[in-house]
């Protein structure tokens, strides 16, 4: 019907069950028509259920313990959950609708609506492995999640996958990257970057880094909240809330890795290893850049293999959009990336579909120009992941 | 222009946009309305409608779909004690969970407010006032 010219719609309608995502919503046609789309962030339903067919000896049978137990009630118990939600349980008083793990139809589903060129697959789960205090269950764990992932996920349009790493077995890791770098759908290295003590600079991950310059595969570190462990790198326990240990947890964890591998000399060592930090937004990165070049003025002599100061390797880092800072102002956003250089490195990523997960709307609304516009949605990360375009 | 040739708001003839017959509009129910470009959540809470703007200012997600519930308040009048408060009457964001009073726009916790629009019951029509 029309009032004053207006077309008025009207649609009956029911509260969400799930948060919405972007392939629920109709508003993006035109905007987005044409662009390339890579989702850097993306995550499947990989709980520990999945793992355990891919679990062999001793460690299937502790896995089938593990699974016995029930951890809030979640299907297929929760790494995540056992480790995570126990100290800060219910503190969100259940506000927003709860996040459901997307399954491989979910994910086809999104992929179909063809806002999204390519997802990249990143571990749920996993994510914490680097807390695990036993090397070899971690690696374990790590092996079954890459083989699951390998074998459910692969040969779907616009689909690929980032193979974690247990990084307290850096031999064990070096092998994972031996055997699924060939992988057509393998397109990077995820290493979780909390729990992992020491720093992953230190000379004992070296085998990591030398595995996945061996076969050209980029590196990712991806973000976890820094949880309840109660020391590296952060004492999380004197907090009270999630929202602080998560506000603070991610990026904390990002700089100290970055900060670790550039003063290890690691780009010197390995000058095409591609690197890339996921999950922890983007508002630190010139502050870590700057403030290292300000202490590498005093300190050069303790980094000699560098040659050049902090900021000009880690301004060939690639980053993840999410969890985008709300910027005040429209304008803001283009500032921030001119501070850190990073208008060919920043990627966007969505987290998808976890409750924190970024709508594109979101992104949308800060100003650029279109070449910018284009580079962050997908070009950038087409040339971190090696992918062509499918448009 | 001059003031006195500026048409006002005031002095704009308010338009009745038709939303739903009464009887398909019950309580517990709510529209999503479009009208041009702009989208309207409107609900009817035990009987009383509430019509706000429909697109939240975080990442633009459709209120219209969000859960209404309460939520923890804090303040001088609680003595500085949580208490849960407005059960029913909180408009939670569908997109991340920013939380509205359905009776004001107020965002709970933010120097926010949604435009608000009156809703009026004529003909055992439901009608958007704009
Ligand atoms: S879109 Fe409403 S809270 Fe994010």
């Amino acid at each position: 019907m029309a009032a004053d010219g207006q077309l008025v719609t009207v649609q009956k309608v029911e509260p969400a069950s799930n948060p919405v995502q972007d392939e629920d919503l109709e508003q993006y046609g035109e905007d987005l028509s044409g662009l390339t789309i890579v989702d850097v962030d993306v995550h499947v339903d990989d709980t520990l259920m999945y793992m355990l067919d891919y679990m062999e000896g001793h460690f299937r049978k502790r896995m089938e313990t593990v699974l016995q137990a029930d951890f809030k009630g979640e299907p297929g118990n929760s790494l995540r959950n056992m480790i995570a939600h126990i100290a800060w349980l219910g503190s969100s008083y259940d506000k927003p609708p709860r996040a459901k793990l997307a399954t491989k139809e979910d994910l086809l589903a999104r992929m179909e609506k063809g806002i999204i060129d390519y997802s990249i697959l990143f571990p749920s789960e996993l994510l914490p492995v680097g807390y695990l205090p036993e090397p070899e269950w971690a690696a374990a764990l790590a092996t079954a999640y890459n083989q699951y992932m390998v074998d459910a996920y692969n040969n779907l349009a616009g689909v690929k996958i980032a193979i974690v790493v247990a990084p307290q077995h850096p031999d064990r890791a070096a092998e994972e990257i031996d055997l699924h770098a060939a992988h057509p759908d393998v397109v990077s290295v995820c290493i979780p970057d909390v729990g992992v003590n020491p720093p992953i600079g230190d000379e004992k991950y070296r085998p990591i880094f030398e595995a996945a310059a061996r076969h050209d595969l980029p590196i990712s570190f991806h973000g976890i909240e820094a949880l309840i462990h109660d020391n590296y790198p952060l004492r999380v326990a004197h907090f009270h809330t999630l929202m602080q240990v998560n506000s603070m947890g991610f990026p904390f964890t990002s700089m100290l890795q970055i900060m670790s591998v550039v003063c290890a000399g690691i780009p010197v060592r390995f000058p095409n290893l591609k690197f890339a930090i996921l999950e922890a937004g983007l508002t630190w990165m010139p502050f870590i850049m700057y403030r290292l070049d300000a202490a590498y003025l005093r300190y050069r002599t303790e980094l000699p293999a560098l040659e050049k100061k902090p900021s000009d390797y880690i301004r060939d880092w690639y980053i993840g959009t999410h969890e985008l800072e709300a910027l005040p102002r429209r304008g803001d956003l283009v500032k921030l990336i001119e501070l850190y250089q990073g208008h060919e490195t920043t990627m966007w990523a969505s987290d998808w579909p976890h409750l924190e997960r970024d709508l594109i709307a979101g992104f949308m609304r800060y100003e650029m120009d279109d070449e910018l516009r284009r580079k962050i949605l997908g070009e950038n990360a087409l040339r971190f992941f090696g992918l062509t375009p499918r448009k | 222009m001059t003031p006195d040739k500026q048409p006002s708001l005031r002095s704009r003839s308010r338009r009745k946009i038709p939303v739903a017959p009464l009887h398909d509009f019950p309580p517990g129910t709510r529209m999503e309305v479009k009208v041009g470009s702009v989208q309207i959540a409107v609900f009817n809470v035990g009987g009383d409608f509430y019509a706000l703007y429909g697109r939240c200012p975080h990442q633009s997600a459709p209120l219209s779909r969000g859960r209404l519930q309460g939520t923890v308040i804090c303040n001088a009048e609680t003595c500085w004690k949580t208490e849960w408060a407005h059960d029913g009457e909180v408009l939670v964001c569908p997109g991340h969970g920013m939380e509205y009073h359905i009776r004001s726009g107020k965002a709970f916790g933010y120097n926010l407010r949604l435009r608000t629009y009156e809703v009026v019951v004529e003909d055992g029509q439901v009608k958007l006032v704009m």
